[in-house]
């Protein structure tokens, strides 16, 4: 090939267009507005209950999503009322007692004192699949013992296997 | 003039993107920050008031279907034959899928039955029970193409297991 007349080539278009090259964005900008969309349909969900970090919830296939309750949060070291530690766990499963009174005594303050939800009697139990059902139980009869009756379990929603 | 030379003249008009090529590379890592990619949903269980212990019980017994997760095996019976089926656990995990199969017959034989009791260990895994529950509450089947949840057992109740006799 003769490479003197490809370089005359070169100067010749170099001459030409001058201005720098520009970034040709068009297919990143089509890929940004899509994910954009997605991203903002996805998060049109209000999400009512907290993701917690060191709960590991259970799987199901419900598809009944959370009312606005008060929250048990129950991991392997501690009862949570509301995000307020309430009492340990190791505590509980120590007493011989049916019922948790600590906890008794913050769901009746909790009844006075939060506002803005929608069943009076709903609680959401968001416990870690590793939880015994002794300590379930007496969280249940607690729950009842303050007359709280509707009780949710809080779960990962399973999905479906076709 | 020809349509090269034309061409040369007016080049392709370039739009300036970069105001919102900047909205959108903020808006892609914020919008992903905060995306939630696996849904809570909640189990419902309705217990009975507090004073509903105190009501006279009727004569006869309902009939009452029981589910007993025990930690070898799941235990499906009834008050009436006693014990229905009997599942031993396969593979570290309770059989699940055998015992929904059990209750989808039942609940042929039994349609109207809406209630089960399902009775826990002390040491029952919190997954174990939310397993059960959710294995006798409904079934995924295929209506007409579309994948659909029928009903077996969503009345659930939730007690105690016998302690077992040692054999």
């Amino acid at each position: 090939m003769s490479t003197r007349r490809d370089k005359r080539k070169q100067k010749f278009k170099a001459r030409r267009r001058p201005r720098a090259t520009l970034l040709n964005l068009v297919s990143l900008m089509d890929i940004f507005t899509i994910l954009v969309f997605f991203l903002l349909v996805n998060a049109s969900t209000a999400e009512v209950l907290p993701s917690p970090k060191n709960i590991l919830l259970p799987e199901a296939g419900a598809d009944k999503l959370p009312a606005l309750n008060l929250v048990i949060a129950v991991d392997d070291r501690v009862i949570r009322l509301q995000g307020k530690q309430v009492i340990a766990v190791s505590d509980v499963l120590e007493d011989g007692k049916s019922s948790i009174r600590p906890l008794y005594d913050a769901l009746l303050e909790a009844r006075k004192t939060v506002k803005n939800l929608t069943d009076k009697q709903g609680v959401t139990i968001m416990g870690d699949q590793e939880i015994p059902y002794a300590l379930l139980k007496k969280i249940m009869l607690t729950c009842t013992g303050a007359e709280y009756t509707n009780i949710s379990f809080a779960v990962i929603q399973k999905v479906a296997e076709s | 003039m020809s349509k090269r030379t034309a061409r040369m003249r007016h080049p392709a008009a370039e739009l300036n993107i970069t105001a919102f090529m900047n909205l959108m590379v903020v808006l892609v890592p914020f919008l992903l920050m905060t995306a939630v990619f696996t849904q809570i949903t909640v189990l419902d269980l309705k217990l009975p008031p507090p004073d509903a212990l105190n009501k006279p019980q009727p004569e006869q017994k309902p009939y009452e279907l029981r589910l007993t997760i025990r930690a070898d095996s799941l235990v499906l019976s009834d008050n009436r034959v006693g014990l229905i089926k009997q599942f031993a656990r396969r593979d570290g995990k309770h059989d699940f899928a055998q015992l929904k199969s059990a209750l989808k017959q039942v609940k042929a034989r039994i349609p109207a039955h809406t209630g089960i009791t399902i009775l826990s260990e002390q040491q029952t895994r919190y997954k174990d029970l939310i397993e059960a529950m959710d294995s006798s509450r409904s079934y995924r089947t295929q209506v007409e193409g579309e994948w659909v949840f029928a009903e077996l057992f969503p009345n659930i109740s939730i007690g105690d297991a016998a302690r077992q006799v040692a054999k």
